[in-house]
């Protein structure tokens, strides 16, 4: 990359870096009252802080250098000192916790917005972000603005107004040397300036090298057979120690620049100033007398001068690591790829449970399609099965039908109105889904089953796991249906977890039904079980089941066989074996020679 | 501060360094005190009016070269300690990493990659600002408190540094109260932001459940409470946190008060002078840190052990396989089990009783169902696991009398999982042979029936493929991983189930290639499908871990088992899955 670039590209990132930036500062202006209040103290505060130096003065060059000891003088200065530094600290106190509880306020409406944002996302966005990615842009990349609020911004804003105090009071005790003061400014911004330049560059090296280095040593310990049994660790061995060096070298030279530019700089200026000060008072006092509490005051305002400026030169590598994190979020908040709403205004309701599908043909990634033409109804009550093998399409169907993804060619109507006109509600409500994977939440069998759904009764919850008979299995349980489901239900049997699930379902009692059939990992003690409790589910209700042992669906009223996305048999269990076809075959892999025999 | 004496071999070892930096600190602190006490030389020259040009020169010329001595120093000093801080980790990272080279993969059975990647960076990083900060803080506090101290008492007045020194006990006790608190408060926001996190994990997990029962809005409102409290928690801390800075300047204001009121009484007994009292101010404010330090310091120093315990227990975690062997050439010959039992770490056996013998040049198929011991029975031959109970022989010597290297070098394994490296196409082919020739590569390519797809990629063998590079099917993956074992020509070569993601055709030309190419050379398939070994000499069916069928394909088929059921199922799954139409 030739520099001109590199340059245009650096301007970019800063012209971006400060688009999130104004961005994030938007969050503030619901918390304008709190953040005028913490200001107003912490201009109270500073002012307090700034005082006593003021009082110390007064005391010496009124009281101790003439020696005159004024008993209710002194007293008075005193006890203002002493109550000065009491408000000051406790003012502060106030003002750092107002400023921190906005910042954590902000956090909380960022986090609830972008968590919202990916809920109202489709399925389209989740098959192409990986889960972790997304999971860290919610949590970790929240909890660095936060830094970025909490230590970075209140920081800035603290030492800024304390800065700024401090020369309002040098103003006062004497114009001329406090503009003589102003002079360090220059350096301190010269030093940041450098210091943002040189050294967060150096420190993004470092990071660059340390991620690289963990990459390397990720990727070995996952590959660490394949290095063994190539005899390749000596080789690797060596290329992890070149990587390590570097990342030695880029280490050396951040700490190279921070000595250079960081707190060592910042003190040669404080010497120099201080030399400054003393320097214009001892000049001064050729002429005429100095006050010594004023010398006492200024080298004392100095002394704090600097504190501050340290405290935000170290904040700054953290506010670019914040601002990249709130890059990332702020991607996910403009993301476009949301689900499938409601169309029309009517708000119909699903009554019978007629489902249609006309000429649909589909494509997730609108090159490939996976279905083509597929026409079908299943009136109400009925089961209609999809059979095929990996691929074929059919848990596509069972997507569109879920509305998870936008139809764009053909139409599926539910009691003859498009599928698109349904209110969310509704169709959640009415159309059960099992899936093939039962997916359990954090919580107890209660909570597993009813969802979120306050509607639902603990009696609902009983009768629906009575009536798929998981009650059976979660009566014995020690604590019944109060029981925690521990790490996605790992304690459970693959068919317990499945009746839990069918449970969940039956609650909602749909009127539709669609079931996604595990393949084979249910253990044989709850097969029996399983099944008895999907034949009592599927009666009366509409049910479009994809199955893939075929001995499950042998009473459904349709049966459409699917290859590469099309429906290449359709019939009931019996038309399609005398047919001889796709599903004959399919049969004869799973029942073997004999049973066909006794088919006839 | 035990960590300190662990760490002695690397202070040791690096002795110049830590001498140095401390010393330049020692200088350091002393340097600080000069500022301060020519402040009060100067205010009381102003005072009596003795000030002259001269004086002001001298101080000045004084002030510039101890400012400038000082930044030097430090500078200095910051390269001396922290560059040997992160030695020590580049060190410590260098001996974990040859020393995860040396493990076998019992070893890593029982550990997570993430494990050992959290002591390889935060533990290591924990050590790093323990031989960098820890001894920072240790010496320098101890240094700049002390000689601050000496300062204040001896040059100015005893009596004043008393007096003044009264609150700051309070300030150390405080603070490390704080510190406590703000430890327990710390750890349970820690503990809310990690529910939180598995909170949002599990609803990105469960995106389609909770949307196939329209759950979105009470999923959103149950985050919003777990954040709520998330925040809650946060805000406890930070009540703690916002404790810190104004108490301390409340200590450090009624210390400045106590010294202002008795350094005057003191100044107008004529005991002090009134630039003594400035100078003393100033002396207050370096004690601030000193002061501070040490709650920091025992901080540091205690992750600093815990984590250098870590990784000393890593380290000293034992050999499993033994490389004793003598024999240092590759062997070559016939391969013969004699296998009586083999159990992973816990004791059930998945293999028992395995006996056979393959002569060199012969081609070896063992099928079986998931979990039945294929790939169990090729590991044991790469001595990848510790074998108890048996031997494996080849040339009629017993495997472990080869060196380790010897005997790996005669043996292209193909793993199931093809794992392939953050590196270009033709990097990752030429693995176990770096210089190889691009012609070497592209013959090897060729072999796996690879070279076709590589063509056709924008930048062919130069792609870069593993995880940050360009993503391959599975099938492509298992042929690069298939010519990466291939370019070793090697004598014996191992398949386990590496067909598995490759075509009918595609597998039939590379089964061809290998028929062709290795006529004297052994090879083991492992497979699920049968077409993959039907052209083997010897066929073995392996169920629960033992040997239920051997033959040849031929003689297989017309045996009533497992092979027959298997190979009549397959037939018929290959008709479905065109469609059902005969070719």
């Amino acid at each position: 990359m030739s520099a001109p670039e590199e340059q245009s590209q650096d301007e970019l990132q800063q012209m971006k870096q400060w688009t999130v930036f104004k961005r994030l500062m938007s969050y503030t202006a619901p918390h304008k009252k709190r953040l005028t209040l913490a200001f107003f103290l912490l201009l109270i505060a500073t002012a307090a802080e700034l005082t006593g130096p003021i009082l110390v003065k007064t005391f010496i060059d009124d009281y101790v250098t003439p020696r005159n000891f004024e008993q209710t003088a002194l007293l008075i200065l005193a006890s203002s000192y002493i109550g000065l530094i009491l408000i000051s600290a406790a003012v502060n106190y106030i003002q750092f916790v107002l400023f921190q509880s906005v910042a954590l306020d902000i956090i909380q409406t960022l986090r609830i917005q972008v968590f919202s944002k990916v809920h109202s996302l489709g399925l389209k966005f989740f098959d192409r972000t990986p889960v972790g990615s997304l999971v860290s842009r919610i949590t970790n990349d929240t909890e660095a603005v936060k830094d970025l609020y909490v230590s970075v911004l209140s920081t800035f804003v603290q030492n800024i107004v304390f800065l700024f105090g401090i020369f309002g009071f040098m103003f006062y005790l004497n114009v001329k040397l406090a503009l003589f003061c102003l002079g360090i400014l220059p350096f301190i911004a010269g030093i940041m300036w450098m210091y943002r330049k040189y050294s967060s560059r150096s420190f993004y090296e470092m990071r660059e090298k340390l991620s690289q280095l963990n990459a390397k040593l990720n990727e070995s310990l996952q590959g660490m057979s394949i290095v063994q049994l190539f005899n390749q660790e000596r080789r690797l061995r060596k290329e992890f120690a070149v990587i390590n060096n570097e990342h030695n070298d880029a280490q050396i030279r951040n700490i190279k620049y921070n000595g250079l530019l960081l707190r060592p700089a910042v003190d040669l200026v404080y010497m120099l100033a201080l030399l400054m000060i003393l320097s214009f008072f001892g000049i001064k006092s050729f002429n005429s007398p100095v006050e010594i509490g004023v010398i006492y005051a200024f080298i004392n305002y100095l002394d704090r001068f600097f504190e501050p400026v340290n405290m935000m030169m170290m904040r700054l590598s953290i506010f670019q690591q914040a601002i990249v994190s709130a890059g990332r979020v702020f991607t996910v908040m403009d993301e476009k790829e949301f689900a499938p709403i409601k169309e029309g205004n009517q708000e119909p309701a699903i009554q019978n449970g007629k489902i249609e599908f006309r000429n649909v043909t589909f494509s997730y990634d609108g090159e490939q399609e996976v279905l083509k033409n597929i026409s079908f109804t299943a009136l109400p009550g009925q089961t209609v099965a999809l059979v095929g093998h990996t691929g074929s399409g059919k848990s596509s169907i069972i997507n569109l039908l879920m509305r998870f993804y936008d139809v764009k060619k053909g139409q599926i109507l539910i009691d003859d109105v498009p599928l698109t006109h349904f209110e969310n509600k509704e169709l959640r409500e009415k159309v059960g889904l099992v899936l093939q994977d039962p997916f359990l939440f954090v919580g107890d069998i209660k909570q597993n089953i009813r969802m979120y759904n306050s509607e639902i009764s603990d009696e609902d919850v009983l009768a629906a796991a009575q009536f798929v008979q998981a009650s059976t299995f979660i009566e014995k349980l020690p604590d019944g249906f109060q029981t925690e489901i521990g790490e996605r239900g790992a304690t459970f049997s693959s068919g317990q977890r499945q009746l839990i699930s069918f449970a969940r379902t039956m609650a909602f009692s749909p009127k539709i039904l669609i079931l996604d059939e595990a393949t084979a990992n249910i253990d044989t003690e709850t097969e029996e079980e399983i099944q008895l409790a999907l034949q009592k589910m599927r009666s009366g209700r509409t049910t479009i089941a994809i199955a893939h042992r075929l001995s499950t669906i042998q009473d459904a009223e349709l049966i459409l066989v699917l290859h590469k996305g099309e429906i290449v048999e359709r019939g009931t269990h019996q038309e399609l074996l005398r047919e001889r076809g796709l599903y004959h075959k399919m049969f004869l892999l799973q029942h073997g020679k004999d049973s066909m025999e006794e088919v006839g | 501060m035990k960590v300190f004496l662990q760490l002695m071999w690397f202070f040791k070892e690096e002795k110049w360094r830590y001498l140095g930096g401390i010393i330049m600190l020692g200088f350091v602190s002393l340097g600080l005190l000069v500022p301060p006490k020519v402040v009060g030389l100067i205010v009381d020259h102003i005072e009596r009016g003795t000030i002259t040009k001269g004086i002001l020169w001298e101080y000045g010329g004084l002030l510039i070269c101890i400012a400038i001595g000082i930044y030097i120093l430090r500078y200095i000093w910051r390269i001396l300690i922290f560059g040997a801080a992160v030695k020590l980790a580049m060190l410590l990272r260098n001996r974990l990493y040859e020393h995860f080279t040396k493990k076998s993969q019992a070893f890593y059975h029982k550990r997570r990659v993430g494990d050992l990647m959290a002591h390889s960076t935060n533990d290591l990083q924990a050590i790093q600002q323990t031989a960098g900060d820890g001894v920072l803080t240790l010496v320098d506090s101890l240094m700049m408190g002390g000689f601050t101290l000496i300062a204040m008492a001896t040059t100015i007045s005893w009596k004043l540094t008393l007096v003044s020194l009264l609150p700051l006990p309070i300030m150390a006790w405080a603070t490390n109260k704080y510190g406590t608190m703000l430890h327990k408060r710390f750890h349970s926001a820690q503990e809310a932001f990690s529910t939180l996190n598995d909170k949002v994990q599990e609803s990105i997990s469960g995106t389609r459940v909770i949307k196939a029962f329209g759950q979105e809005t009470d999923d959103i409102k149950s985050f919003e409470n777990l954040s709520k409290d998330a925040v809650k928690k946060n805000m406890a801390v930070a009540r703690i946190d916002s404790l810190f800075d104004p108490t301390i300047s409340l200590i450090i204001g009624f210390s400045f008060f106590l010294a202002v009121s008795y350094g005057s009484i003191l100044v107008t007994r004529n005991e002090l002078t009134i630039g003594e009292l400035v100078s003393f101010t100033s002396y207050l404010g370096l004690l601030i840190w000193p002061m501070l330090a040490f709650g920091w310091l025992f901080n540091i120093v205690e992750r600093g052990r815990a984590s250098y315990d870590r990784v000393e227990s890593l380290l000293a975690v034992k050999e499993e396989i033994e490389d004793l062997g003598m024999i240092e050439s590759s062997p070559h010959g016939d391969i013969s089990y004699e296998l009586k039992e083999f159990s992973y770490v816990d004791s059930t056996p998945v293999l028992k009783d395995i006996h056979f013998t393959l002569k060199r040049g012969q081609t070896l198929g063992i099928v079986g169902k998931t979990g039945s011991g294929k790939t169990s029975l090729c590991k044991l031959l790469l001595r990848e696991y510790h074998l108890n109970h048996g031997a494996i022989f080849i040339d009629g010597h017993d495997i472990r009398d080869y060196k380790l290297q010897a005997l790996r070098g005669a043996i292209g394994y193909v793993p199931q999982d093809h794992f392939l490296f953050s590196a270009t196409i033709a990097e990752n082919i030429a693995f176990s042979k770096v210089d190889a020739p691009f012609t070497e590569v592209k013959g090897a390519a060729e072999l796996a029936s690879i070279h076709k797809d590589i063509s056709q990629f924008k930048y062919g063998y130069e792609t870069v493929v593993g995880e940050r590079g360009v993503t391959l099917s599975g099938g492509q993956k298992q042929r690069i991983s298939i010519a990466r074992a291939l370019i070793k020509n090697p004598e014996i070569l191992i398949l386990d189930d590496s067909l598995s993601a490759v075509d009918a055709k595609t597998e039939e030309s590379i089964l061809q290639h290998l028929k062709v190419k290795r006529q004297n050379q052994t090879t083991i398939i492992t497979a699920h499908r049968l077409s993959s070994i039907a052209h083997c000499d010897l066929i073995i069916v392996l169920e629960n871990g033992t040997i239920s069928q051997r033959g040849t394909h031929h003689s297989l088929v017309n045996e009533e088992g497992w092979y027959k059921e298997t190979y009549e199922r397959q037939a018929l799954e290959t008709l479905i899955s065109e469609g059902g139409v005969m070719k």
